[in-house]
């Protein structure tokens, strides 16, 4: 059996993607929450990701002896794992678009980052948040037009309804942003905004914001 | 035939990457310079760049009006295309673990990254040495990178991080310019595999070429003031 240990579910934007994408494809995989303490090499989250050969760092997936860390490399071997599950398009030249869509988010995107360290906050309705980060923050701005730009045009290149016609690990992959830009009503164009609506309402993305929203305290330090 | 695009050749770590790999691996490509003038949305590196690809960077691969970007995408297309070139591990638990290291380092290692730009000409050893004194961030990031090695090393026994060489020789070949310019220590098993990175021929090409091409651009140079 799989066991993916995954950061708190409130807050952990990394831990998310590839939960959210063994939970949509229906992948038997255990899932463990591993609440961040401190980062020392004494630390509860170290402790428990002692045998990883990066220990401590989360998201991990363990596979038998096989240890794979951060999102983008899960997601390739989940996809190597269940090649029925058609985790990235078939296409080759299709395939080739999506990876780049989700490299760029993974290695870009600086401000957003940014913004990206506003928890989640699955739980707290915060819309009105967004309008003044999009009017204080230029970067962020900036950004997200180009990621609804993205968007819009691969929901109208692949005719929807996610953005590669069917579910794949590029919609896994952003649904941490649309859940903040959601939560913090960003506005966003007509498309978009019909996407991420979709995006929140797929089963995957529904157990794991049950999840974050229930049994954990609030972390002080992370609001 | 595959066209990339590249930033200038002595500073673009994140071009050398994908032009390292193809080099080595000998993978017909045209390689295009993009001239690095500024990063400003009017620069002519932006403009030129704009009709390309809608991101505004390098590198960027193109496939017959395929554009691909950003590097892993790159070495993934590259793979998938170039199955006879064994540019991943074959074994799945190792092509895994290449994987896990070549995402660490396209989202990590971030005190290396701003401390110790890429500058394959510079000989700035006296830097090297204030940065690793008073940056705990590149202290904690070398001492990370030297253990990771080392540990790939000795589970596949060389002379590259999982055997022959692979995507992710390719993905630290920046760093290892970065530990000759800045003149970083390292322990005797990983300065080995360092010096046979550095001797590899579609590294040494690429090296050729960032030499010669004499470019001084001062928002590339937190420490020197001409070349």
């Amino acid at each position: 059996m799989l066991k993916l240990y995954v950061g708190k579910r409130s807050t952990s934007s990394w831990s998310m993607r590839p939960s959210v994408l063994v939970r949509q494809a229906n992948i038997p995989c255990e899932e463990i929450e591993v609440l961040r303490d401190s980062k020392d090499a004494q630390s509860l989250q170290y402790s428990v990701l002692k045998d990883s050969p990066r220990p401590g760092t989360i998201p991990a997936l363990q596979d038998g002896d096989v240890w794979v860390w951060d999102t983008l490399a899960i997601a390739e071997y989940l996809a190597e794992l269940f090649p029925e599950k058609n985790l990235w398009p078939q296409d080759r030249r299709t395939r080739a678009h999506a990876r780049s869509c989700c490299s760029e988010l993974h290695g870009g995107f600086a401000a957003l980052r940014q913004f990206s360290n506003i928890p989640m906050n699955s739980d707290a309705s915060m819309a009105g948040a967004g309008d003044i980060v999009l009017q204080t923050q230029a970067g962020v701005r900036d950004e997200i037009q180009r990621l609804c730009q993205l968007w819009s045009e691969l929901l109208q290149a692949h005719g929807g309804p996610m953005l590669f016609g069917a579910f794949t690990i590029a919609d896994a992959h952003i649904a941490p942003v649309i859940l903040r830009m959601y939560n913090y009503g960003v506005p966003m164009p007509a498309d978009v905004q019909a996407y991420a609506a979709r995006v929140l309402k797929l089963p995957g993305i529904q157990s794991w914001i049950k999840d974050a929203s229930t049994g954990e305290d609030i972390a002080n330090v992370d609001e | 035939m595959l066209k990339l695009y590249v930033g200038n050749r002595n500073y673009s770590s994140w071009s050398m990457r994908p032009g390292v790999l193809v080099r080595q691996a000998q993978i017909p490509c045209e390689e295009v310079l993009i001239r690095f003038d500024s990063f400003a949305a009017q620069s002519q590196f932006k403009t030129s760049l704009k009709d390309k690809n809608p991101v505004g960077k390098v590198p960027v691969l193109e496939d017959s009006g395929l554009w691909v970007w950003d590097t892993l995408a790159i070495a993934e297309y590259l793979a998938e295309l170039f199955p006879e070139k064994q540019l991943w591990p074959q074994d799945r638990a190792a092509r895994a673990r290449a994987r896990s290291v070549c995402a660490e380092m396209h989202s990590g290692f971030t005190a290396l990254r701003s401390h110790c730009p890429m500058n394959i000409e510079a000989q700035l050893p006296h830097i090297g040495a204030l940065v690793l004194r008073d940056q705990a961030g590149v202290r904690a990031d070398l001492s990370r990178l030297c253990q990771m090695w080392s540990e790939l090393l000795q589970t596949h026994g060389g002379p590259l991080l999982f055997g022959e060489f692979t995507i992710a020789d390719a993905y630290f070949a920046p760093v290892v310019m970065r530990m000759r310019t800045y003149a970083l220590p390292l322990p005797a098993d990983v300065q080995a595999y360092a010096d046979r990175v550095w001797a590899l021929p579609g590294v040494q090409s690429w090296v050729k070429d960032g030499l010669a091409e004499q470019d001084f651009l001062d928002f590339e140079e937190p420490y020197r003031l001409q070349r």
